[in-house]
């Protein structure tokens, strides 16, 4: 890779790992955009228009979940209990937490100038991501 | 890795970076936020769920907190804003030809954003059912 000198006189060198989390940031927030859509549309022609609050509504378009809507009249879970929405809800979760726990570590390397202290602090962005990998894994299949 | 310029608090609040640094500004803080309390949220449903199942006094206190109309605005301004944003920053990334048109599509942001945002937050301050 080439090194350039930016505006503001840094010197940056793009590495392969940069690229990836880039590509990653642009594809997974476009792909939230889509799932969220989606989320709203299939949930509004499968029973939910005219039970949902507008709350419930943002909530089920953020995450769709059981939980989210238990305050409501629906009654979600016998169609969304299957594999089907099961790996749908998990890997919208991991994205959004890879997606977030990576803007986290982009922002503590703008700020953290002490090289081990930014070590130690990406290896507990890396701890924490991982948890709430597991957290969600658990709700998402064994609770539902 | 970069180099924190040295400038004080007066100078920082002085620096008029107009609409580009509100952008970045509310990108990131809107950015933070979501991460936070997505990871909270997750991380307390999974212990809570893990220790005493789904009822209690403690799970019903944290459904009112994340159910209460004021907090529904606030992640819905912080969610909208940074979907909105990261698009405009999606598009000119993947076509820099129209870089020079950032300033219009700042405004082409706003007048997406202000009412996607204003009405549901507004029907939620009513309580409206759709």
């Amino acid at each position: 890779m080439t090194t350039q000198t930016s505006a503001m006189g840094k010197t940056k060198t793009g590495g392969r790992f940069e690229l990836y989390a880039w590509f990653f940031t642009r594809a997974t927030g476009i792909l939230f955009l889509l799932m969220g859509a989606f989320n709203l549309i299939y949930a509004n022609l499968t029973g939910g228009r005219g039970h949902l609050d507008v709350g419930a509504q943002m909530r089920w378009a953020f995450f769709p979940i059981s939980s989210h809507v238990s305050s409501t009249s629906v009654e979600v879970t016998p169609n969304f209990a299957n594999p089907f929405w099961q790996a749908y809800s998990f890997l919208l979760v991991a994205f959004a937490a890879t997606h977030g726990f990576n803007g986290l570590r982009v922002i503590l390397e703008d700020y953290v100038q002490h090289p081990l202290l930014l070590t130690w602090l990406r290896a507990l962005l890396v701890g924490i991501w991982l948890f709430v990998l597991v957290a969600a894994a658990f709700l998402v299949f064994v609770l539902v | 890795m970069s180099r924190l310029a040295r400038v004080t608090l007066a100078q920082a609040l002085a620096y008029r970076g107009g609409q580009p640094m509100l952008a970045w500004l509310l990108h990131r803080i809107s950015g933070i936020g979501i991460v936070f309390f997505v990871s909270m949220h997750v991380v307390a449903a999974f212990l809570l769920y893990s220790v005493q199942g789904t009822t209690g006094n403690v799970a019903n206190a944290l459904t009112d907190f994340y159910e209460s109309t004021p907090m529904q605005v606030f992640m819905l301004f912080a969610v909208l804003y940074h979907a909105i944003n990261g698009l405009r920053i999606v598009i000119l990334d993947m076509w820099p030809a129209l870089m020079p048109h950032n300033r219009e599509a700042m405004w082409v942001q706003w007048a997406l954003f202000l009412p996607m945002f204003l009405l549901p937050a507004a029907l939620m301050v009513l309580g409206v059912t759709v």
